[in-house]
């Protein structure tokens, strides 16, 4: 009871805060401190529960039927990163994106925000149907508002009309699954189906609840709403959608199977291929990307991915009784779920900086932000290791109980899917380190490329203590995951009951003695810093110090012939589904001119669906006669419709017999 | 306790040499006298004394290619056995964490040498990172077809594995070592992937990342080279050495296999000329082809 309500309050908190922002003159202190508690009740609650509080929940009354929210270890570990993110961002967004801009955009920023988290909180309570359908909404429609914040730009404009097309087709489908659901389980409120009856009827609310979630996750072909409407969001919103908002997609998939008896052995395996693919495919295709905003969007696509085999390596697990895998497979997805929220949300936040500073989405303007912004490339740095899973940061640990789990299918005889699993994330890990060794590279590393970059400068400080929170999070959590696992084995334990503290017992000495060997590594690395530090030994004869890169003799290097991010990059060409490139044909001994022009086009949403939607809408111009704009015309549309009602309720007896 | 010593102490001292018996090996093919076996120890010890460099353009990330490298190849040194004698340090799941202890040391020497802003070292890094990119599925397969024939994720035991002479398993550790001689060569930079004593900037991969590296940190550049020779090569000798009966004799023979290794190297290197850079990918794939087949030989 204490817990659910303290959530409660915390959500009621974000929907205070929000109300006040939208005020003409807003008290901005006032909300932020609002913001602020609310995610301090919110963490204290879920801390509270997964350290081994109980469930706590409350009934009440809705549309005059019981309905009822609950907090158990599940919403707690996905209300952890929503309120530490959701929190600071409120820190991060108040230099970021003042209140008081000329166009006014600042207060609907703060007001959707707050809803957002607000209703995503909501969310992770409801076990009721309509309750969930309407906290969804809520957060759907105020993710729109949020990206399309900017909305003076056509682009904005475009992907947030996108983005709402594609949450509605989704939503679409939950309601659908939501009433399935209410029809086996007798009401809306949500109960655990302990036996099964129908295998069809479950399979489709399984299905429904795929697709619906997937398009909210990003799962392969539901994704290509997701790289324009990050790229064009504010920066730490941006960093709420990818860090949590994304993930409530996970969770959804997660708690309709929490309900359901049984999940089929080949779903597991083929969400895990699926998940497998999507982890490939974003990675590819952020390889390809100038954009570093839509770069890190497309790594979120692939994190997606990589936790959608977690699941899969779960669903499997509890397929075929296997609570070892179902620990880690689970296990895997959520503490991954944990560490991309760190690592992405702090990438965004250094995207974020960068964009304050130099005003460019474009890579290869950039370049050389190293020495002019030290602070955010030494923050940065830590999200850039994590993100291509290298130790001692934090998603390598997550990466290494996916590993672990893929080697327990294949031990016991699942081979196919955890073989394409393994190689998928290897190869995942090898392309993410191409691509963020260029977006590290092209952005901090080198000499300027433009007037933009040469000038840019450290952002404020309230915009660094986010970060630097961030940071201390990834290495932190890097090395002390052990003491994670009995949080970790909770949440487990709702989604696999039957496993008590399996990760506890099985990982803790594994992941010591692997916490120990980063320390040590840190250590070596501290003494070869402090060893490169010491004078030499031969007094040094004093040379110049100002001196240019060695050229190969050449002793004035322009910024412009550096390497550039896309010729990094373009050994990787072929595996760039969306990459499309003209290049010259030189034919002759002295061919004239050339030129060379390299684009992208997202594959799926704008080479594949694009024409076609297009082709449909024009089909359907034809029933635009039916709307006249005359009320009478609507008035007898009514009359008809009422009349077609009665009609077919007077014959319906006779009809179906 | 004599034995961790003794590995700790092959760690930090034996890996200078394997570059100086290679020089050796393969001056002495080419009828020429060669430098001293022990050069490398000589170079370390000139380099630390002197002063470094820095050019203008570059930042701590400069640093953190060398120091992070040679970092990364000794924790990664405590988790492989030198032949039959066990890793200091062992655990379930170890060798992924020795996998990605490498990966870790190529993604800092790949900014470290994009931090120059030089455009052949941005050169240098892209290919670096291309041909890993592809050796490195190549290394996997092979730990999960060593995984899948003795389920365990230990590097120890996969490795040194009692059965792995048994007729089920030979042929796919000879496509797992076939693989990972050419993992080996490449991430070595060894002709015919990387020519280590070219002077073409243009036809480099591994020297170019490095040239604007000076006195101590490039002496830890040189040195983690060498650590990674020793390292990777110990992943190789260990399945393929046969098992002794006390310590000492196993530790001989490591030993002497390791030499043994060098000079291989070193023959290779002296009857071949490095692939033209467009070949390279194909010969790094044909690894990935045979630790592949391995992995589904195990799998059926």
């Amino acid at each position: 009871m204490l817990d659910v309500a303290l959530v409660l309050a915390s959500s009621g908190c974000w929907f205070a805060g929000a109300l006040l922002s939208a005020f003409s003159r807003p008290p901005e202190r006032l909300a932020t401190g609002l913001g602020l508690l609310g995610s301090l009740l919110a963490l204290g609650a879920s801390i509270h529960l997964l350290l081994g509080g109980p469930t706590s929940w409350v009934v009440f009354q809705a549309w005059g039927l019981p309905a009822r929210l609950e907090v158990d270890a599940l919403s707690a570990a996905f209300l952890l990163p929503l309120h530490l993110v959701g929190g600071l961002g409120l820190i991060y967004g108040r230099r970021y994106w003042p209140a008081q801009l000329p166009w006014g955009s600042g207060r609907s920023l703060r007001f959707f925000y707050g809803l957002l988290v607000a209703a995503m909180t909501l969310l992770f309570l409801a076990r009721h149907g309509l309750v969930f359908l309407v906290a969804w909404e809520l957060m759907a429609v105020s993710a729109f508002f949020l990206v399309g914040t900017d909305h003076e730009k056509p682009e904005v404009r475009r992907a947030s009309w996108v983005y709402l097309a594609c949450t509605h087709t989704g939503t679409l489908l939950l309601t659908a699954m939501v009433i399935l659901m209410a029809q086996r389980m007798g009401g809306l409120q949500w109960t655990v189906l302990p036996v099964s009856t129908s295998p069809w009827f479950e399979g489709g609310i399984l299905l429904l609840a795929l697709v619906g979630f997937g398009f909210k996750a990003g799962v392969l072909p539901l994704h290509f709403w997701l790289p324009s409407a990050h790229a064009s969001a504010p920066s730490h919103v941006s960093a709420i959608l990818s860090a949590v908002m994304l993930k409530t997609g996970i969770y959804g998939i997660l708690r309709v199977s929490c309900l359901l008896p049984a999940i089929p052995r080949g779903v597991g395996g083929t969400l895990l291929a699926l998940g497998a693919l999507t982890a490939v495919y974003g990675v590819g295709n952020a390889l390809a990307q100038r954009d570093y905003k839509r770069l890190l969007a497309y790594s979120s696509i692939e994190n997606l991915g990589i936790i959608l085999m977690g699941v899969g390596l779960g669903w499997t697990g509890r397929a075929t009784h296997d609570p070892w895998l179902m620990a880690l497979g689970f296990g895997g997805a959520l503490f991954h779920i944990w560490n991309h929220s760190l690592f992405k949300s702090l990438l965004f936040y250094g995207a974020g900086a960068i964009l304050h500073a130099t005003g460019t989405r474009d890579m290869e303007a950039l370049g050389g932000l190293g020495r002019r912004m030290p602070r955010t490339a030494l923050l940065v740095f830590p999200a850039v290791l994590a993100v291509t899973a290298l130790p001692p940061f934090n998603a390598f640990l997550s990466e290494w109980f996916l590993y672990r789990g893929l080697f327990t299918s294949l031990a016991h005889g699942y081979p196919w899917s955890a073989a394409l699993g393994l190689v998928a994330l290897a190869l995942a890990g090898g392309l993410a380190a191409v691509a963020f060794a260029r977006f590290f590279g092209t952005l901090f590393l080198g000499s300027p490329r433009s007037e933009a970059a040469e000038h840019a400068h450290d952002p404020a400080g309230s915009m660094l203590l986010p970060m630097a929170v961030l940071a201390g999070l990834c290495l932190a959590v890097g090395l002390g995951a052990f003491l994670l696992l009995p949080l970790l084995d909770r949440a487990v334990a709702v989604l696999a009951p039957g496993t008590p503290a399996l990760l506890a017992r099985g990982l803790q000495g594994d992941l010591r003695l692997l916490a120990g060997l980063e320390l040590v590594f840190l250590l070596l690395v501290a003494a070869g810093l402090a060893w490169l530090r010491r004078p030499e030994a031969v007094a040094a004869a004093s040379g110049p110090q100002d001196l240019p890169t060695w050229g190969c003799g050449y002793a004035v290097p322009v910024p412009r012939a550096q390497y550039t991010g896309s010729s990094f990059a373009d050994a990787w060409a072929p595996v760039q589904p969306g990459l499309r490139a003209r290049r010259p044909h030189l034919r002759g001994l002295f061919p004239g001119g050339a030129s060379f022009r390299q684009a992208f086009k997202e594959p799926v949403g704008e080479v594949f669906l694009e024409p076609r939607v297009a082709r449909v809408a024009e089909r359907l111009l034809r029933f635009r006669r039916f709307q006249q704009g005359h009320l009478p015309v609507y008035l007898l549309y009514v009359l008809l419709t009422l009349l077609g009602t009665f009609l077919w309720m007077l014959l319906r007896e006779r009809l179906l017999g | 306790m004599l034995q961790f010593l003794l590995h700790g102490l092959t760690v930090l001292l034996l890996p200078p040499l394997l570059p100086g018996l290679i020089a050796k090996t393969k001056a002495r093919m080419a009828g020429r006298q060669g430098p001293p076996v022990l050069q490398l120890y000589y170079d370390l010890a000139k380099l630390a004394r002197k002063r470094a460099v820095y050019s203008r353009t570059t930042t701590w990330v400069f640093l953190a290619g060398p120091v992070g490298g040679v970092a990364a190849g000794l924790a990664a040194s405590a988790l492989v056995p030198f032949g039959h004698t066990p890793a200091p340090i062992s655990f379930e799941g170890d060798v992924i964490l020795f996998a990605y202890l490498f990966g870790l040391a190529r993604f800092l020497t790949i900014l470290s040498a994009l931090d120059t802003g030089s455009s052949f070292e941005g050169m240098g890094a892209a290919r670096e990172a291309t041909f890993s990119a592809l050796a490195e599925p190549a290394l996997f397969l092979g730990f999960a077809a060593l995984a899948k024939a003795n389920a365990s994720l230990s590097l120890g035991t996969m490795l040194a594995f009692p059965g792995s002479l048994t007729t089920r398993f030979t042929g796919p550790l000879i496509l797992i070592l076939a693989g990972w001689v050419i993992v080996y060569l490449a991430e070595n930079s060894r002709i015919p992937v990387d020519d280590p004593n070219t002077h073409l900037e243009l036809t480099m991969i591994h020297e170019v990342m490095v040239l604007d590296h000076s006195g101590r940190p490039f002496a830890l550049v040189l040195y983690g080279a060498s650590l990674k020779l020793l390292v990777l090569g110990a992943l190789i000798l260990t399945p393929a050495l046969p098992r002794a009966a006390h310590a000492w004799q196993n530790w001989l023979a490591f030993y002497a296999a390791l030499a043994g290794l060098a000079v291989g190297v070193g023959l290779v290197e002296s009857s071949m000329a490095r692939f033209r850079m467009t070949k390279v990918p194909q010969f790094l794939v044909a690894g990935v082809l045979a630790t592949g087949f391995a992995f589904l030989l195990m799998l059926v």
